[in-house]
């Protein structure tokens, strides 16, 4: 079995996995195992970013999707729902309307992807080596102005989520 | 070889899992859940993309939507919390003192 | 590789002095506010706006150029646009002063400096020129709205105004991530001006670009689409300004939707113009832009009659206000962009008076009905004149800067349907918005109609307090003025559409 033939079975399976717990997400009763389900499809999305030559994303991915939202959310959900086993309604009353906007959308931009070969006409490249020292040069010469704002919208969300999270005493 | 339309379709299908998830779901955090499916679907696709532009402009656009996803569920999970605070329920549906 | 071999573009920071030194006033009324020990119920409100005050004198003596390579951008659309952020931060926090002395006690410093954070995103947005910083521009503009309008936490309206606000804000903004990411992938690159080319370059030789840049448009339509509060994307618009704190709700009503307009006109006038060409046009943007806008003024001025709160009431009508807005950014002329400033600018005014004027009111009587303004005339005529200008100028009755608004939309797409014989429908945009606009006429005559014609006088007497009035005579000065004297603002806004490459 060749490389690329590995990489394809890779492929597969990480997309199956994505897409079935990410219906899993959608789809099921139980917030805490919708969570747990979250976790999984980030961490699959992961390796696909491993499978694009993105080292350092799929860790950034892993660090702060998994470490830290995902976290973040199973917090939430004990502090929020009072049994987190409790089984609710998930779905409200527009689901028709919902999951006719939605499969109508994605099914027209598979048939449009598929259709574009634009993509096609360049599949023959090597990976860029030393990503992560290039990753770095962009950072710090070409965005480096995004990324010293985006150090203002983090002060900005800490100072808010502080403010709102905070108890009052009267 | 992997063709990069593969890649960008698993990416529409999670963005359309994602949508499917906001317009339907009944509870906040699932809604919220759901978006993060939606982004991480567009990051999949900035990646595939660069990929096959073999540039890197796409990586930098991820790594600072991560950075903006993280600040977002900050604040979005202290809103649903300060709502649990005054309405005990994180519901979507039972916010109903606002027509919507 | 070696590590030697970085170069560092020149950092010209003196172009976003502004920006840099609001950020830096937000830190201090931060600070300033918790080593105060909050005492002070009005200081860090004075504090933000002396700040703005500053900053606004920096930008008018901020010279044009560029930054950091292409990616900060300072031209005169820019510049128009940052003074409108500034001043709709200024009058928003003018008029916070009531709720700030009355509920909220422990965060003063924190809600005002918010207010400055958002307003800093604004203006980065408005002289960014690529998608990244288009985009995280986008983000910081909004994520201190999510906070600001939930900032009553022991209210239920608010936090729920708060929750809706946040999950529309969420959802659209991966929608926008989302188009964004096709439009990198079809050109290859995130600056604008390289966009344009870029696809242009590969419509050439591929020919099969276009229904892929129509997924594209529609996503990134219908990401700004929620910012902007444009139909089928305005459901949120009402209940988020009704809950909100009235303040915030007026900054939404105009410096967040200035922000998604400058958003709108940098990704598609700017970057996707090659497309909307009678030659190229694989796919045009303008009419789908064109049939939300009538959708807007349909809906907007239709659904307002109805409405019995007033601040539901100013949200129907904003959606309103955008539906003519839009018609001035798919006019592909010198006038139409130019009209959008002129547009949004004589918006700014009459907008934040009229939310002023509700802020005032709802501090002194708790009610947000119309039918508690009844014979407001009786006992506040000055309030009850200065509201009722407001509404006219809203409704576009002349000599106000409402009506030259309206009618330089109107013109603008007027010019171009005559000029380009595939630009037709834009007479059936403009007949729309006349026939809507005199509709509009019944519900803003009909508060006035409340306030004037009551026979019995109004319960209560509305106190002027300080800096709230002040606001409402800012409006008005500028409703009036621009009214009479709109030509200097519009020789500013045909500044505008030079910086968009369009040439008179």
């Amino acid at each position: 079995m060749t490389e690329s033939a590995d990489i394809g079975i890779v492929f597969w399976v990480l997309s199956f996995v994505i897409l079935v717990s990410a219906f899993m997400v959608v789809s099921l009763k139980n917030i805490f195992h919708c969570a747990l389900f979250l976790i999984m499809c980030l961490f699959s999305v992961a390796g696909i970013f491993v499978l694009l030559d993105a080292e350092f994303l799929a860790a950034a991915q892993v660090l702060i999707y998994v470490g830290a939202v995902a976290i973040l959310m199973i917090f939430a959900i004990m502090l929020t729902s009072n049994l987190a086993s409790r089984k609710i309604r998930q779905v409200n009353e527009n689901v028709s309307v919902g999951v006719f906007v939605s499969v109508l959308f994605a099914l027209a931009s598979i048939i449009l992807i598929a259709q574009t070969h634009i993509w096609h006409y360049k599949t023959d490249f090597t990976p860029v080596e030393n990503s992560i020292v290039i990753l770095g040069k962009y950072l710090m010469i070409q965005y480096v102005l995004p990324f010293e704002v985006v150090s203002i919208l983090l002060l900005a969300s800490l100072i808010g989520a502080i403010v709102l999270a905070r108890k009052e005493r009267s | 070889m992997i063709p990069i339309s593969a890649y960008l379709i698993v990416a529409a299908v999670l963005f359309g899992i994602g949508t499917v998830g906001v317009l339907i779901s009944r509870n906040m955090i699932v809604v919220f859940m759901c978006v993060e499916l939606m982004l991480n679907a567009a990051n999949l696709a900035l990646i595939a993309f660069s990929r096959a532009l073999n540039i890197m402009d796409g990586h930098v656009f991820v790594f600072l939507a991560l950075a903006v996803a993280a600040a977002e569920a900050a604040v979005g999970l202290a809103i649903v919390l300060a709502v649990y605070r005054n309405r005990e329920t994180v519901n979507i549906d039972r916010f109903d003192m606002m027509k919507w | 590789m070696s590590s030697m071999d970085i170069t560092f573009p020149a950092f010209d920071l003196r172009f976003m002095a502004p920006e840099i030194f609001l950020f830096l006033w937000a830190l201090f009324v931060f600070a300033y506010d918790v080593t105060s020990k909050r005492k002070s119920s009005t200081a860090a409100g004075y504090l933000a706006m002396l700040g703005l005050m500053i900053a606004g004198a920096i930008l008018a003596y901020t010279n044009y150029g560029q930054g950091y390579g292409s990616m900060f951008l300072f031209e005169p659309a820019a510049k128009f646009f940052k003074i409108i952020f500034l001043g709709s931060a200024f009058m928003a926090i003018g008029s916070s002063f009531g709720i700030t002395k009355e509920r909220i006690i422990n965060h003063r410093g924190e809600f005002f400096g918010l207010i400055l954070l958002s307003t800093v995103g604004m203006m980065f947005l408005s002289s960014s020129n690529e998608l990244l910083s288009l985009y995280i521009g986008l983000e910081l503009t909004t994520i201190p709205l999510f906070v600001l309008a939930s900032f009553f936490k022991d209210n239920k309206l608010s936090v729920e105004a708060g929750i809706k606000y946040f999950i529309v804000g969420a959802f659209s903004s991966a929608l926008l991530v989302y188009g964004m990411s096709f439009l990198y992938g079809l050109s290859g690159t995130t600056d604008l001006v390289q966009m344009k080319i870029n696809i242009a370059m590969t419509h050439l030789t591929f020919k099969e670009i276009g229904v892929i840049l129509v997924l594209a448009n529609v996503l990134i339509i219908a990401g700004l689409g929620f910012k902007l509060s444009l139909p089928p994307f305005h459901q949120w618009a009402p209940d988020v300004y009704e809950g909100s704190p009235t303040p915030i709700a007026a900054f939404l009503s105009v410096g967040s939707k200035a922000a998604g307009l400058i958003a709108f006109a940098k990704i598609f006038v700017n970057g996707l113009y090659a497309f909307n060409g009678p030659e190229m046009a694989p796919n045009d943007w303008g009419i789908l832009v064109g049939i939300l806008a009538c959708a807007a003024m349909i809906l907007g001025n239709t659904v307002a009659i109805r409405q019995t709160n007033i601040k539901r009431m100013l949200a129907y009508s904003s959606i309103a206000q955008v539906g003519y807005i839009m018609i001035g950014m798919v006019t592909m002329n010198d006038l139409g962009i130019a009209s959008v400033g002129f547009y949004i600018f004589a918006y700014m005014f009459a907008n934040m008076g009229a939310f002023a004027i509700v802020a005032i009111f709802e501090e002194r009587t708790g009610s947000c009905e119309i039918q508690s303004y009844a014979g407001l005339s009786h006992t506040s005529p000055v309030l009850a004149t200065t509201f009722a200008v407001f509404l006219l100028s809203l409704a576009g009755i002349p000599p106000l800067a409402g009506f030259f608004a309206k009618f330089f939309v109107f013109a603008s797409a007027i010019k171009m349907a005559q000029a380009d014989a595939t630009a037709g429908w834009l007479y059936w945009i403009v007949g729309v918005g006349l026939l809507t606009a005199v509709f509009s006429l019944y519900y803003y005559a009909n508060i006035i109609k409340v306030m004037f014609f009551s026979k019995e006088a109004s319960p209560y007497r509305v106190h002027y307090t300080f800096p709230s009035f002040g606001i409402v005579l800012i409006g008005i000065a500028g409703v009036i003025i621009f009214g009479l004297y709109p030509e200097p603002i519009l020789k500013f806004a045909s500044d505008i559409s030079l910086s968009f490459g369009f040439l008179p």
